[in-house]
């Protein structure tokens, strides 16, 4: 094993080549023998009654298969789909799930969802029959405003108040007594926007059914096949796990956005046995920004006290959540227990209360979206704390650092539910203010004033929890699934190594940083190891990959594999060279007993072909594991946002943006550095520029990249990132995952450097020139 | 959603009237109009092919008049449904004014869009609306008088739309624009 | 509706299944070079992006009759995983792509922004690169990438 890919090194990618040549595989790149095409029929309407659905005409289309509408998939018996998070309201009552079925039976309840599916030899002529087939529907009032959903018209039947759960956590009483005796009290009105994560490959499925063995196959673009999986077969019904595989190819990003079990993959795949044909679906952009669960949408109110010295007493804070018309697969826990759990932050604040209502909609679901919950629960901390600041005239800065918890304080509880295993956060502060250069800060004002720029600098300091776990405590909280990851490790006769992961790479590197891991564990060369993710039908199990999870949770599984197959052959070695397991040493591929060594390969070919071997022990050398993380970890950091606003013309310019994080220890170094690139784009997207908008009536105002503006080349500058390093106490790695960090931290460092340079309390998200503009012109 | 606006036609009000109640010319006037079918004394339904930046579709229109005071004005309620592509509903009141020779054909606008002409339309629409409605104008004053098409229309106040409180602004005025070219070639259609 | 291209130096005759069958489809369902990607629906991702005569365009937005007789390279035509385009390698190298999806699309439009430009610095990578949407990297390696490539090109 070479040094360069190790643990700790920048191993080029394994992945690229494929990419980078054009020979990926993505879902819409694979065809089946036959296959059909689909088209979904989707309501016009925020909320209507579906009346009659006259397909007739378009049957009568040359090439038109089939058209389906929801109540075939109501008659064929097709269950409902799954929100996986139960969540109790204040008064120990369940939450109230609206039901969900896969295809719309006798209400649309946003605009863009599914109630048919039609199915032709040709996209085109899909198209054309779904134009012909005419539906009655009867418009109702739409509920949209997220605010006053509570007093509107009750969207499902029985779903008082539209409220899908009054949800709580703290201490009320404790928390409103400090606030009344705080010498002050800090308090804001947001609104963290809604976004559409927009991963830049379409979802996309093909359904197979195999009639001879009455088997499934759906090729789909999944975050978490498993998940997937289990929940077609336990709740859709679609058909028992044995006889269902679902296949993820190379899936062009998630986000989040492609964790879920949505209509239309399920639709698919129970259309496929219906018409005796592969139906392939492909969304166009248009359809992704109806149908894949939106993110974020709050509106908050906060207020922070704070005593005499500075020193923060008490947080309550009080948030409407904005779930959608249904509660899409994790919806019910990203505004809850993502989010209050997490208002603590990096500080010592004694006294926290948190409360949510989850509200119903006429909008698309809304659910985890990069960061899902701890974006929001940060912008909440951070924006109160720089406020507070700034109304106390103290140094934002010295602020947080008085009230930071301190490396002697780990293990630490925080008020909200969460015991932190390590950090050090003064450690990233410090570092982030030197890279930002703090001290030069007001020669920079000057400099930019001169040229009509007014510059201004903002602090997020966030800390986060990925991973979530225990399973038992996450089951207990409403969880519908474990946490745990599985990974199994199958060493060859010849030494090479397969390994099989339940987390799924969809951009993360997995096939790269898996391999680094379970190499460096092995001690065999880094080529032969190979990764194999996404196929139910060759991974035993898994639970996918969001929660920035993959690492801390299905890398630690693979260790734990791997140390199964140290253990194993061990007991081979020791008995090549003739002495007891625990004479024998093992390091870097190699096992040793006094003066003699054998290699992990010839282990392993002795494994296979046992000519003289152990008593009593198994042929072969191949092993699982399922990791459950006794805790969460908790990656925290500082980013610290510079930017200039053009006084003429409002925009702002993102002219500085520092990342300092603590993930704990490092396997790829690069690899970490592009997650936290991609993540600080995403926040800086949703601070500055993008917002998903539904008019009065529920339609999608910002239903196309020409509307939702996501960030391009020319609206960013580079990134400065850097780490600091608290191994996580509590798995094999010491690692705390990296992903959703740059998404968490950027959105309050950004505002908070807007609100700086207007010298404004609050300006919401996104800060377009616009809004920028007349925010110069109030003053 | 409220728009206004008006157009100034070199005819006198009574040929103005008489021709936006025949069928026969309006059919002509609108382009991709495939069909006019009248219910009763007020109320029909029109057929017409449109395209509106990507969104290209048959719109079926359900129009009722209400209101009706020949040869001043009336009202009309619509109702365009495009399948897939989307709908639009709402109401135009309209008034004839003299105007010397000429008349001057006001309107005012109340209605909203929706589906994929909301989503993925409304970049294109205010484009479109306007080049829908001065295409039926110099059409109808090609009609009315062939030999002074030059002079017809164009005075389309497209600002005159009510932004609520709760809607971007920019986003009302080109769903306006859109209905009113649609709903003013149905308008005339009758 | 028959056309005549050449692709990647080798000359395909292509039925069209009809008449305005976008040059993006031809391409990944006729001739099943699906490295060349579909992003959007509105000709602004620029996953689509691939080499006519020489200069970058979206595939997408190009009717496939309109390109009859002329010469197209797409990603699969740059380079081998043996003997890689200065850019492809760049890319690697840099990690500039992540998920992947972008990629081809970005490549070639990074290969015609080096090719028909001077000297490029950061800004202008940036503003050169505006057409194409990456949702993974925050362009921060992508740039880097660009840079690096154009000394090599």
């Amino acid at each position: 094993m070479s040094e360069a890919t190790g643990i700790g090194a920048s191993v080029k990618r394994r992945e690229d080549l494929r990419f980078i040549t054009g020979s990926g595989t993505y879902t819409d790149d694979m065809n089946q023998p036959g296959q059909a095409y689909a088209v979904f029929l989707r309501s016009p309407y925020a909320r209507a009654k579906i009346g009659a659905i006259d397909s007739s005409e378009a049957m009568a289309i040359e090439g038109v298969l089939a058209v389906y509408t929801g109540q075939d998939t109501a008659a064929d018996g097709l269950g409902d789909i799954p929100c996986g998070w139960l969540v109790k309201s204040k008064d120990g009552s369940d939450m109230v799930a609206a039901p969900h079925p896969p295809l719309a039976v006798t209400q649309t309840n946003y605009v863009g969802e599914p109630y048919g599916i039609v199915i032709a030899e040709s996209v085109a002529v899909a198209k054309q029959a779904a134009e012909a087939v005419t539906t009655e529907f009867t418009e109702l009032n739409a509920v949209v405003d997220v605010a006053s959903a509570a007093q509107s018209e009750q969207i499902h039947e029985g779903v008082v108040d539209n409220l899908a759960y009054d949800w709580e956590l703290g201490e009320k009483a404790a928390t409103e007594a400090a606030l009344a005796s705080a010498a002050h009290v800090t308090e804001l009105d947001i609104i963290n926007n809604r976004l559409i994560p927009n991963a830049i490959e379409p979802r996309a499925a093909i359904g197979c059914h195999d009639r001879v063995a009455d088997h499934f196959t759906l090729y789909t673009t999944s975050q978490n096949p498993h998940l997937e999986r289990l929940i077609l077969s336990a709740f859709v019904k679609i058909a028992p796990e044995h006889k269902l595989r679902i296949v993820s190819p190379d899936v062009g990003g998630g986000f989040g956005s492609k964790i879920f079990v949505y209509a239309e993959e399920t639709a698919v795949i129970w259309a496929s046995k219906k018409v005796g044909r592969p139906v392939k679906w492909t969304a166009e952009r248009g359809e992704s920004f109806l149908a894949d669960a939106h993110g974020r949408d709050h509106v908050t109110h906060a207020e922070l006290g704070l005593d005499a010295d500075g020193r923060f007493v008490a947080l309550k804070v009080r948030t409407t959540a904005n779930l959608g018309a249904y509660l899409s697969t994790f919806g019910a826990a990203v505004p809850t227990y993502l989010y209050g759990t997490l208002m603590a932050g990096q500080y010592k604040t004694p006294n926290i209360y948190v409360e949510v209502q989850g509200v119903y909609t006429n909008t698309a679901p809304v659910d985890a979206y990069r960061g899902a919950g701890r974006p929001e629960a940060t912008y909440v901390v951070e924006r109160l704390v720089e406020t507070a600041a700034r109304e106390l005239g103290k140094d934002p800065t010295d602020l947080r650092r008085m009230n930071m918890i301190q490396p002697g304080d780990f293990p630490y509880e925080t008020p909200v539910a969460l015991v932190y295993d390590t950090g050090d956060y003064e450690a990233s502060l410090d570092k982030a203010l030197e890279h930002s250069d703090y001290q030069g800060i007001d020669a920079r004002r000057v400099e930019a004033r001169e040229r009509g720029k007014r510059r201004g600098i903002g602090f997020a300091c966030y800390i986060e929890a990925c991973g979530l776990a225990p399973s038992q405590l996450a089951i207990q909280l409403g969880a519908g699934v474990g946490l745990y990851e599985s990974g199994e490790v199958r060493m060859h006769p010849t030494g090479s190594v397969t390994v099989f992961t339940g987390s799924h790479s969809h951009g993360q590197g997995h096939e790269t940083t898996f391999a680094q891991v379970v190499s460096t564990k092995l001690g065999v060369p880094f080529e032969d190891v190979e990764i194999v993710h996404g196929d139910t039908g060759r991974v035993e199990f898994g639970l996918g990959t969001y929660g920035s999870r993959s690492l801390a949770v299905g890398g630690s599984a693979l260790v734990m594999a791997s140390e199964k197959i140290i253990a194993k052959a061990r007991i081979i070695a020791a008995h090549m060279m003739e002495t007891e397991a625990d004479n024998v040493t093992f390091a870097d591929g190699v096992f040793s007993s006094s003066n003699q060594q054998v290699t992990i390969q010839e282990v392993a070919f002795a494994a296979y072909v046992p000519a003289d071997y152990p008593e009593d022990l198994e042929p072969g050398l191949s092993e699982k594991a399922f990791y459950d993380p006794e805790n969460f970890t908790y990656p925290a950091g500082t980013h610290v946002a510079e930017v200039e606003i053009d006084e003429t013309t409002g925009v702002v310019e993102l002219v500085n943006f520092v990342a300092v994080d603590d993930f704990g220890h490092i396997v790829n170094p690069m690899i970490v550095d592009g997650q936290v690139h991609g993540g600080v784009a995403q926040g800086v997207g949703q601070a500055l520029l993008e917002h998903g908008i539904y008019d009065e009536n529920g339609q999608l105002l910002t239903g196309s990249f020409m509307d939702y503006c996501m960030p391009r080349a020319d609206d960013l500058p580079d990134f400065t990132v850097d780490t600091t390093v608290t191994p996580c106490t509590h798995n094999p790695l010491g690692v705390k995952g990296c992903g959703e960090a740059g998404a968490i931290g950027s959105p309050a460092a950004v505002m908070n450097a807007i609100t700086d340079a207007l010298g404004v309390k609050d300006i919401s998200m996104p800060a377009t020139s616009e809004k920028v503009w007349r925010a110069l012109r109030r003053e | 959603m409220e728009q206004s606006g008006e157009f100034r036609i070199g005819s006198s009000r009574e040929e103005v009237w008489r021709a936006l109640n025949d069928p026969v010319v309006l059919a002509k006037c609108i382009d991709g109009c495939q069909s006019m079918e009248k219910l009763a004394d007020d109320e029909f339904t029109a057929i017409v092919k449109a395209k509106i930046g990507p969104v290209s579709a048959t719109f079926k229109a359900s129009l009722k008049l209400t209101d009706l005071n020949p040869p001043e004005s009336y009202s009309l309620n619509a109702d365009v449904k495009g399948g897939p592509a989307g709908f639009g509903k709402g109401v135009a009141d309209v008034t004839l004014i003299e105007d010397g020779d000429a008349t001057v054909l006001r309107y005012g606008v109340s209605a909203s869009v929706g589906g994929k002409l909301a989503q993925i339309g409304s970049r294109f629409i205010d484009a479109a609306a306007r080049k829908m409605a001065n295409d039926f104008f110099s059409a109808f004053q090609g009609e009315l008088d062939p030999e002074s098409v030059e002079t017809a229309v164009d005075t389309v106040s497209a600002d005159a739309g009510q932004s609520p409180p709760t809607a971007p602004a920019g986003q009302w005025k080109i769903w306006a624009v859109v209905f009113v070219a649609l709903v003013i070639a149905f308008v005339l259609t009758i | 509706m028959k056309i005549s291209i050449t692709v990647n130096g080798r000359q395909h005759d292509v039925d069209l299944p009809q008449t305005n069958a976008l040059l993006v489809d031809v391409l990944r369902e006729q001739l099943h070079l699906t490295g060349t990607h579909v992003g959007c629906d509105t000709s602004q991702c620029g996953a689509c992006t691939v080499h006519l005569e020489g200069r970058a365009v979206k595939s997408c937005a190009i009717l496939a009759v309109q390109v009859d007789g002329q010469a197209i390279t797409t990603i699969e035509g740059i380079g081998t995983p043996d003997d890689l385009h200065p850019m492809q390698a760049a890319f690697r190298d840099c990690h500039a792509l992540q998920c992947g999806f972008c990629t081809p699309g970005m490549i070639m439009s990074a290969i015609d922004l080096v090719q028909n430009s001077d000297s490029l610095d950061n800004r202008a990578v940036r503003e050169g690169l505006e057409g194409n949407i990456c949702r993974c990297t925050g362009y921060h390696n992508i740039v880097k990438a660009v840079l690096q490539a154009q000394e090599s090109m």
